[in-house]
């Protein structure tokens, strides 16, 4: 596996996440801004500074479709930005975190977003039109620690999340007003606000990154240990697959190692 | 002699290469605001992994304390006599009151043994981890040749100063 290009941006980054059109990239240099990179004929010149969060920021993410920045950080705040003409405009958003929030992503259908936190709490966004206001449902009492990783499956309900104390969860994040229920999918029919759908002790570590396949029918996550967990049909009785690495830990898994048809 | 040290040292470079995966700026689950080493708090099980112990003898052996965000390595030098006993204590405690400038080491060695360092992610952060690994291996080869140094010198010193006072004797 080879670099397709090598550029130094800072000593160390935190977070990143690019644009929808791939032209510019956001990202944290350990520090509390965030800086938005765009390459212009061959080179990365930094175009803006987001400057808001009092703490280092873990968590970027950029909606594909809405243009819309989410940025969580260690002070437990999160701001979703706005490009307004030239400038990124920022909005507050309660997360009613006790502790620092470690990660982000927007839901397919960018309409909520989910944000893992220290707190062992994930608190799920989504926009109030009527108090034009960010407001925050928190799934709290199930993990037993910091949820490192959140991922959404393509039908924008089910949100599945990692945690330091080794275990997957999946969850549905069903919100009356904001999500509206289709007929033809029966699994989630019955399943309200916070209910953990199913929970995966596959790993003696802790776990770190987490992604469904496209289709939303195999969940990936990875361990410390070294591993990936490939699970098939996440229900009530999923099948599980392990691939050992002999290396380092692993850190976080993508979006593309999926196939449809079995391995 | 020689080749067990080279395996001694062959295997905490190993261990420690695993042990040093450390890029997590994470947050103190506690206290809110706070970013504490783990490895010293001990406060969440969840977040620390099995400790390590790696012996060379009865006399040498290496603690390596492992958890999210920091690692603690402990080290017991050979200690043949008493005058070595006395020697390694006070070498070691001169280097553990300068500690700030070591940067990794430990002010206070952990119980029952000599010597401690604490990196975390910063550290890893701000130096390469593979000159990290480097360093702390190169210190236990050092500190062997140090202590014998020392040793020779001190009997050296002994003997001269013998030879002249009983001089007057003569």
């Amino acid at each position: 596996m080879a670099a397709v290009a090598v550029h130094q941006f800072a000593q160390c980054i935190t977070c990143h996440a690019w644009s929808p059109d791939q032209s510019m990239v956001a990202f944290c240099p350990n520090n509390n801004e965030v800086h938005i990179y765009k390459l212009l004929e061959d080179k990365w010149e930094k175009v803006h500074v987001l400057q808001k969060h009092d703490q280092i920021v873990t968590g970027i993410d950029w909606s594909g479709r809405s243009n819309r920045i989410v940025t969580v950080s260690h002070d437990r705040n999160s701001y979703v930005w706005n490009q307004e003409g030239a400038e990124w405009v920022p909005t507050l958003v309660i997360l009613r975190l006790n502790r620092a929030a470690l990660c982000v992503q927007w839901s397919p259908r960018e309409n909520k977003f989910a944000v893992g936190s220290g707190a062992k709490t994930v608190c799920i966004c989504y926009y109030e039109q009527e108090n034009n206001w960010w407001v925050s449902k928190l799934i709290r009492k199930k993990h037993d620690s910091s949820v490192t990783s959140v991922a959404w499956h393509p039908n924008n309900i089910l949100l599945a999340t990692t945690s330091t104390d080794g275990k997957c969860r999946v969850f549905s994040t069903f919100i009356k007003g904001v999500d509206t229920r289709e007929s033809k999918t029966s699994s989630s029919s019955d399943s309200k606000f916070g209910e953990q759908i199913v929970q995966l002790d596959l790993s003696f570590s802790w776990a770190f990154g987490v992604k469904w396949s496209p289709s939303g029918n195999t969940l990936a996550y990875v361990g410390h240990n070294s591993m990936i967990y490939f699970v098939d049909d996440v229900g009530p009785s999923p099948l599980a697959q392990n691939v050992a690495f002999r290396n380092l830990p692993l850190r976080d898994v993508g979006p593309i190692c999926f196939r449809e048809n079995g391995h | 002699m020689a080749n067990t040290l080279r395996l001694y040292l062959t295997c905490i470079r190993n261990t420690l290469e695993a042990a040093m995966c450390l890029q997590q700026n994470f947050p103190c689950q506690e206290v809110e605001r706070h970013n504490k080493p783990e490895v010293e708090l001990k406060t969440s099980p969840e977040l620390l992994l099995n400790p390590v112990l790696i012996c060379r003898n009865e006399a040498e052996k290496c603690l390596i304390e492992t958890s999210i965000n920091s690692l603690r390595i402990s080290l017991k030098v050979k200690q043949a006599d008493e005058l070595e006993n006395i020697l390694t204590k006070k070498f070691l405690r001169f280097l553990s009151m300068r500690a700030e400038a070591f940067q990794v080491l430990r002010r206070k060695p952990v119980q029952g043994y000599d010597i401690s360092f604490l990196i975390t992610n910063y550290h890893c952060e701000e130096m390469q981890k593979q000159k990290l690994i480097d360093f702390i291996v190169q210190f236990m080869e050092d500190i062997d040749k140090e202590i014998s140094e020392l040793k020779m010198s001190v009997n050296t010193r002994g003997r001269l100063v013998a030879t002249e006072f009983l001089k007057q004797f003569i």
